[in-house]
């Protein structure tokens, strides 16, 4: 399925900029240096993290996109640092939980 | 397969987590990082030496050697303390100036870390750092973009540098963070 296809069916919001591609698969963690170690390449990333670090760890790993859930408020550095790297984060009002669920609903895993 | 002839194709192993401690020394004021694989990060005080060593701060990580999947070869990274993303923060500096130039093409800039004090431990050596970037790049598969990763001694002035660290600091706090 591709990002623009997952922001369509749960309505979730686009903060940055975004480039459309196929999803790999979900990892949620809410530890950066968690992420570095076993995150894929093209996955979505489930967290309720918003530090601009979160874009750092994402850009390394090539994340598809970060969602980050609970409606939590992203800064405007961190979109600032995410569009200039080709970032994509996104928001959900749904818990983290929630957000996995719907997910998997959808044939995403 | 011989290493030498060896088309590596690198995955992580060992991979442990635990913090890394940053301590100073009240006496002589130096500043000593190491990775520690307790449950809880110290907290306390003590004497080593010619130093009185106080824990200054502590981030969770973690650490993690590279092994060749085909030759079997093992690249123990135990000089690794972190990486960190160039943002582009200071024009002098040389990391900022390569950034900027590779940017256009879509390869970002990212800066490995080694222990302090920098002259008591031993540092990355350069093939090090290549392996951890091959290693990140084959992990990437396809992607569109890539990844440089050069040593903090490139880094113009440590003090002013704003690059972004891949760790995680105040997990533990007991204080729940703002919204």
């Amino acid at each position: 399925m591709t990002l623009q296809k997952i922001i369509d069916r749960f309505e979730l919001k686009t903060l940055t900029n975004l480039e459309d591609r196929e999803i790999t698969g979900v990892y949620i963690s809410d530890m950066l240096s968690d992420v570095m170690s076993s995150a894929q390449a093209g996955n979505l990333w489930l967290t309720i993290q918003a530090h601009k670090n979160i874009v750092s760890a994402a850009n390394l790993i090539d994340i598809s996109a970060i969602i980050v859930t609970n409606n939590k408020k992203v800064q405007e550095e961190t979109i600032e640092l995410a569009n200039r790297f080709h970032v994509v984060i996104l928001s959900s009002s749904l818990s983290t939980f929630e957000m996995a669920t719907e997910l998997i609903e959808a044939g995403i895993k | 397969m011989q290493e030498a002839t060896c088309s590596h194709s690198w995955e992580m192993t060992n991979v442990q987590s635990g913090f890394i401690i940053t301590e100073k020394c009240f006496k002589c004021n130096k500043t000593s990082t190491y990775f520690s694989f307790e449950d809880r990060p110290p907290l306390e005080e003590y004497h080593e030496g010619e130093h009185f060593w106080n824990v200054m701060g502590n981030a969770q990580s973690v650490c993690f050697d590279l092994k060749c999947k085909k030759c079997q070869l093992e690249i123990p990274l135990k000089e690794l303390s972190g990486l960190m993303m160039c943002t582009g923060c200071n024009e002098k500096c040389k990391i900022d100036k390569l950034m900027r130039k590779l940017e256009k093409d879509r390869v970002w800039v990212y800066i490995a870390f080694g222990f302090h004090p920098i002259d008591e431990n031993q540092q990355l050596s350069k093939e090090k750092i290549a392996i951890i970037e091959d290693y990140f790049n084959q992990r990437r598969g396809s992607s569109t973009s890539k990844i440089k990763i050069v040593s903090y001694d490139m880094i113009d002035d440590f003090d002013s540098c704003s690059g972004e660290v891949i760790k995680d600091i105040g997990l533990l706090s007991l204080t729940p963070p703002e919204n």
